[in-house]
């Protein structure tokens, strides 16, 4: 039985069309709420107000039914969703600064945007502050191994709190349910005590005129600066490409290595003259490689060039297989594997060398080497690779 | 002109939690808001340093393989939330460039708590891969076990520290 939700998108385009409507749905959803008042978010501090317990309880409450309602009817595949994954240390200690932040500027992140797209200076000043803390964390998360350590920490995958308490899940949301709604009639209880504690909050100071001119004046000068920003440029370099010596690549050839794939990227000069025996021609222009899709991660893909000048994975390439640059390019590949030569005043381990060379080389230009492919042209890896692919990859 | 009145609280939390259902049922995952921030200081950083942005742990991923890292539907859904609360804020009369705060701080003094808050937040929710929207309310749905900690330690959090600001607020 297949279960019809979570719908899936033919195209990327609905699906991005999607989050613009959910989007819009939730952020008008906590303007209604009352999210876009820092104050109001705030009582729930100072418990004269409890509307962020009560608001985000019961959104909890409806979604978790929901999900787990459809999930019983086989109507939604759980197994499809993304569930958090849960990594207890970063996620506590985490949690109790977003905490602390929040009280500190009365908002969260959401509410931030929408209190800010409300006209609330301080949202807006908030969500700058967000940016310079995300930066901030990303900086000292790779400048600290403590940090990098905690944030990793406790790391339990993907847990859910009912196979943690050994019960099944939609016993515990019905259980989670009646919790809740003790905890609402708390809610009411300490709302009422706290009432007339503190000045009723309905209607927020209007910033002065200064003030007025400087915000427009800062969104401006922010415009401006994203305008002047350094030019993102989209190709990012694989950290470690590996080389690999032609010596190698032939003799992964002979063995007949599963999953090998070779990839000509020499561009016009590919039709011109001979590569390596079962290449695929691949432009480095192309975001979109069709051998390349669906390639399992231990697959090794060897990319070759004239001259092994290749430095850094074109923008688009799946990171997926491992790749190898032919080092030295095509022009190695001549000098090592087809033409190989002996100095005359070579040791024994060079003469030795040679003569491997030798028989590599005797194998690519056709000659006998004592296997049965002798005459065939030496092995094709694209095709040979795409039977065993699938074995390797299967998803 | 007075602002339209609130929702019920418990009227907003059954809306809220319909579009959270909504969401997993047509994206297969929940809600969030620091993907914002987090992915375009990734594409900025990767403008910057490409090689270093590759190997960051919090940034990596977003832009692994030289993927176009605003490309995303938690990017995007950010800015249907930017539109809805605009839209919301003007359709109830509750536009106004202002500042929120209690009676006892100066315009001035709130700005840099603002300032100081959002920046522990965006700290925070780098740590705890997600804010409230992404642990708290989506994971909280799905009764992951980290998002219900990550949530009971806001509470947590917001209410060690309430004290110590209070001047802000009452």
């Amino acid at each position: 039985m297949s279960a019809i939700f979570p719908l899936a998108f033919a195209s990327e385009e609905v699906s991005l069309l999607t989050a613009v409507i959910m989007g819009f749905l939730f952020g008008f959803t906590l303007e209604r709420a009352g999210f876009g008042n820092a104050r109001k978010l705030a009582g729930q501090f100072y418990l004269h107000d409890m509307t962020v317990f009560k608001v985000m309880f019961t959104a909890i409450l409806v979604a978790m039914v929901g999900i787990y309602a459809f999930a019983a009817l086989g109507w939604l595949d759980l197994a499809l969703l993304w569930i958090n994954p849960t990594f207890l240390w970063s996620q506590l200690v985490g949690g109790f600064l977003l905490g602390a932040g929040f009280i500190v500027s009365g908002l969260c992140p959401g509410t931030a945007v929408v209190s800010a797209v409300s006209g609330r200076v301080d949202a807006m000043v908030t969500f700058v502050g967000v940016f310079l803390g995300t930066f901030l964390f990303a900086v000292t998360v790779d400048a600290f191994p403590w940090l990098e350590r905690l944030y990793h920490a406790g790391s339990l995958g993907t847990s859910l709190l009912s196979d943690l308490l050994g019960m099944p899940a939609p016993l515990l949301a019905a259980l989670v349910v009646l919790g809740a709604g003790a905890a609402f009639l708390g809610a009411e209880w300490v709302e009422r005590r706290m009432a007339g504690r503190y000045p009723a909050v309905e209607n927020a100071p209007t910033v002065r005129p200064r003030l007025k001119l400087a915000v427009p004046g800062a969104l401006a000068a922010l415009a401006l600066g994203a305008t002047f920003a350094p030019a993102p440029h989209r190709s990012v370099p694989v950290p470690e490409f590996e080389r690999m010596s032609a010596g190698d690549v032939a003799r992964r050839i002979i063995g007949r290595e599963p999953g090998l794939v070779l990839l000509d990227v020499r561009g016009t000069a590919a039709a011109k003259e001979q590569g390596l025996p079962g290449a695929q021609a691949a432009s480095l222009d192309s975001t979109v490689v069709p051998v390349l899709a669906g390639l399992a991660a231990d697959q090794l893909v060897v990319v070759y060039d004239a001259d092994g000048k290749l430095g850094a994975l074109p923008a688009g390439w799946p990171l997926q297989p491992r790749y190898a640059v032919l080092a030295g390019g095509l022009a190695a590949w001549r000098a090592e594997v087809l033409t190989p030569a002996v100095a005359r005043d070579a040791t024994s381990a060079e003469r030795a060398l040679v003569a491997e060379q030798n028989q590599l080389a005797a194998f690519f230009s056709g000659a006998t080497v004592a296997a049965p492919a002798a005459a065939a042209p030496p092995p094709a890896a694209g095709g040979g690779g795409g039977g065993k692919k699938k074995e390797a990859g299967g998803c | 002109m007075k602002p339209r009145a609130y929702w019920n609280p418990y009227f907003a939390g059954v809306m809220l939690g319909l579009v959270l259902f909504g969401t997993f049922l047509v994206a297969a995952q929940g809600l969030g808001a620091t993907a914002f921030p987090k992915r375009l200081i990734a594409l900025w950083a990767a403008g910057v340093d490409a090689q270093w942005t590759a190997r960051n742990p919090a940034l990596g991923s977003y832009v692994a393989g030289g993927v176009f890292p605003l490309r995303n539907w938690i990017f995007v859904e950010v800015i249907g939330v930017m539109l809805g609360g605009f839209i919301g804020a003007l359709s109830a009369g509750r536009f106004r460039v202002a500042v929120e705060k209690g009676p006892r701080v100066s315009v001035r003094a709130r700005l840099w708590y603002a300032l100081a808050g959002g920046t522990i937040m965006g700290f925070a929710a780098g740590l705890a891969r997600g804010c409230t929207s992404g642990q708290a309310l989506s994971g909280g749905a799905t009764l992951a076990t980290g998002s219900w900690l990550f949530m009971l330690m806001v509470f947590a959090g917001g209410y060690a520290v309430a004290w110590f600001v209070r001047r802000q607020w009452v």
